[in-house]
């Protein structure tokens, strides 16, 4: 793979993105994409006002950032933006969504299409952060060419008071897709869909969602893996409730429109077992410190969000 | 007072009564057998002397190190020393290198740990992994009392030999109480005194171990209470 410096965007509320280019990357802001890029217009609606184009044309060993930070209270945000990662490129990813304080009141809309070419292969990872009284409604399309490999993480570690969340993944033949979603909510009211269509002979998709409601919250999640074509599809959905005032609605659904594809699915929703704390406890650790350890365990190792010249008071 | 000493200790799990008026006693750096048929009660023991809530002492008491632990809470317990592996331990979503991080700052190197470090605590561990992973956990705490569970459970002989040689090795002079059914780990261990335990009580205690797993390989447990070593009559 290439040897590449990180490349940066970073938009703050409404302002024009600050951005550092590299060679076999283009970033630009969506609008600027838009006028440039004749071809690229098939995947906006309408010619976006802000929001990142990412169009990665060569393998880039370092990972590609980009940032999307409200800064100052009441601040409208609507954000399209196109990720393209052109034939046989590999690449790794990180997106950060992020509101500096939790009083900001921010009304955030976010579209987000990531177009795979035919056998690139991409790690990407989603960071969101958002103060509790923001108001945030994010869809993503993920297309994946023929052969395209791509990981996906999404992390929510600070949930806004209302919070929508929609994917939809189409995998064309031979495609893998390793799509996960972890919420930890402090409250909020979130509804949360992914629907993965398995389009291709032989293609794989995985669709793990971990969920934990800590307080005052609802989450009504709906995971849909429909097959059209000889694929195998996965749906892994685990909820934790703590404290009062807490649901989680897990919905797993197949549907499968081929006699050669296979599709599964598991589901649980519950609290800590008092097996798995006692044991813990057996192992010298307080009731504290087994809760840390099983939810960290579920979320997965912690990633501290930074970006450069922000200074984020997470 | 001896190191572990268990007195007229009787238990109940959901209102059932288990455990019935039992006794024992453990030396300092002595290696226990405690022998029985299933249901006799054994595994309840290693949960109440580990601490867990749902095993409820109703009469009795337990004294460790001649600190009276009968009410103690389960990590302070393992504070004191006190480690259980476990027949059927618990599947976690925690890597077993975080766990192990998480329960003691010593380093446990291990032949065949490498490949599970970092993976799920029991989740997809065959038998003899799950054996490894609590033997690992339990040698990195470094304890004074270790309770093995049904060592012999779903392992091969050369895996059992194994492990109980590297329990050996690593936990060199500590005290030790082997519970087991099958008898198998015997030979590996050569306790300084066996135990049988039926309905609940230990009928039975003796430094001949081997007299007492030959009456037991020969006529099964039923017939303990005719052998010449049966001393609770």
């Amino acid at each position: 793979m290439k040897n590449a410096k990180t490349v940066n965007y970073t938009q703050i509320d409404n302002q024009a993105a600050t951005i550092v280019d590299e060679k076999d990357v283009v970033i630009l802001n969506s609008s600027q994409a838009y006028d440039n890029y004749d071809w690229c217009r098939e995947w906006y609606d309408e010619k976006p006002e802000e929001g990142y184009f990412v169009w990665v044309k060569k393998s880039c060993s370092e990972t590609i950032n980009t940032n999307v930070v409200v800064s100052s209270p009441s601040i409208t945000q609507n954000a399209k933006n196109l990720v393209v990662i052109d034939e046989g490129v590999e690449t790794k990813m990180q997106h950060n969504f992020v509101a500096k304080n939790n009083d900001l009141l921010a009304n955030h809309t976010g579209t987000t299409k990531v177009v795979v070419k035919q056998g690139a292969k991409i790690e990407i990872n989603h960071n969101l952060a958002w103060g509790n009284q923001d108001t945030v409604e994010s869809s993503m399309d993920l297309i994946l060419d023929k052969g395209a490999d791509v990981v996906f993480s999404q992390r929510c570690q600070k949930v806004p008071k209302v919070f929508k969340l929609k994917h939809t993944n189409h995998l064309d033949d031979n495609a893998n897709l390793d799509f996960v979603t972890t919420i930890l909510a402090d409250g909020g009211n979130i509804e949360m869909s992914d629907f993965t269509y398995l389009n291709g002979k032989k293609c794989k998709g995985l669709s793990t969602t971990r969920m934990i409601a800590r307080k005052d919250t609802v989450i009504d999640s709906e995971t849909q893996m429909i097959a059209a074509s000889s694929g195998t599809g996965h749906i892994d959905c685990m909820g934790l409730l703590f404290g009062k005032e807490c649901s989680i609605k897990a919905i797993p659904e197949l549907i499968n429109n081929d006699k050669e594809a296979s599709l599964t699915h598991e589901a649980s929703v519950g609290k800590i077992s008092d097996e798995i704390l006692n044991y813990l406890r057996s192992r010298g650790l307080t009731e504290e410190e087994s809760i840390k350890l099983i939810i960290d365990g579920f979320l997965g190792d912690e990633e501290k969000i930074t970006i450069e010249g922000v200074e984020l008071a997470l | 007072m001896s190191y572990l000493s268990i007195k007229d200790l009787s238990t109940e799990i959901d209102g059932k009564g288990i455990l019935n008026k039992l006794n024992l006693n453990i030396e300092k750096g002595e290696t226990h057998v405690l022998l029985g048929p299933n249901a006799s009660g054994k595994s309840t023991l290693l949960y109440t002397l580990m601490g867990f809530p749902d095993y409820k002492v109703k009469e009795g008491s337990i004294t460790f190190d001649d600190k009276d632990i009968t009410e103690l809470e389960i990590e302070d317990r393992s504070k004191l020393g006190i480690a259980g592996v476990y027949q059927n331990p618990p599947a976690i979503n925690v890597k077993l290198s975080k766990l192990l991080e998480k329960i003691s700052d010593k380093k446990v190197e291990l032949q065949g740990i490498e490949g599970l470090l970092d993976r799920e605590v029991n989740v997809g561990f065959s038998g003899g992994e799950r054996k490894l992973s609590e033997v690992v956990q339990v040698i990195s705490l470094d304890p004074n009392f270790i309770i093995l569970d049904e060592l012999d459970a779903g392992l091969d002989v050369v895996n059992l030999e194994k492990l109980s040689n590297l329990i050996k090795e690593e936990l060199s002079g500590k005290t030790i109480l082997l519970i087991t059914h099958r008898g198998r780990a015997l030979k590996f261990f050569e306790p300084d005194y066996a135990h049988v335990m039926m309905d609940g009580q230990i009928i039975c205690s003796s430094k001949n171990w081997k007299k007492i797993w030959q009456t037991i390989e020969e006529d099964g447990y039923e017939k303990c209470k005719n052998c010449e070593l049966y001393t609770n009559r």
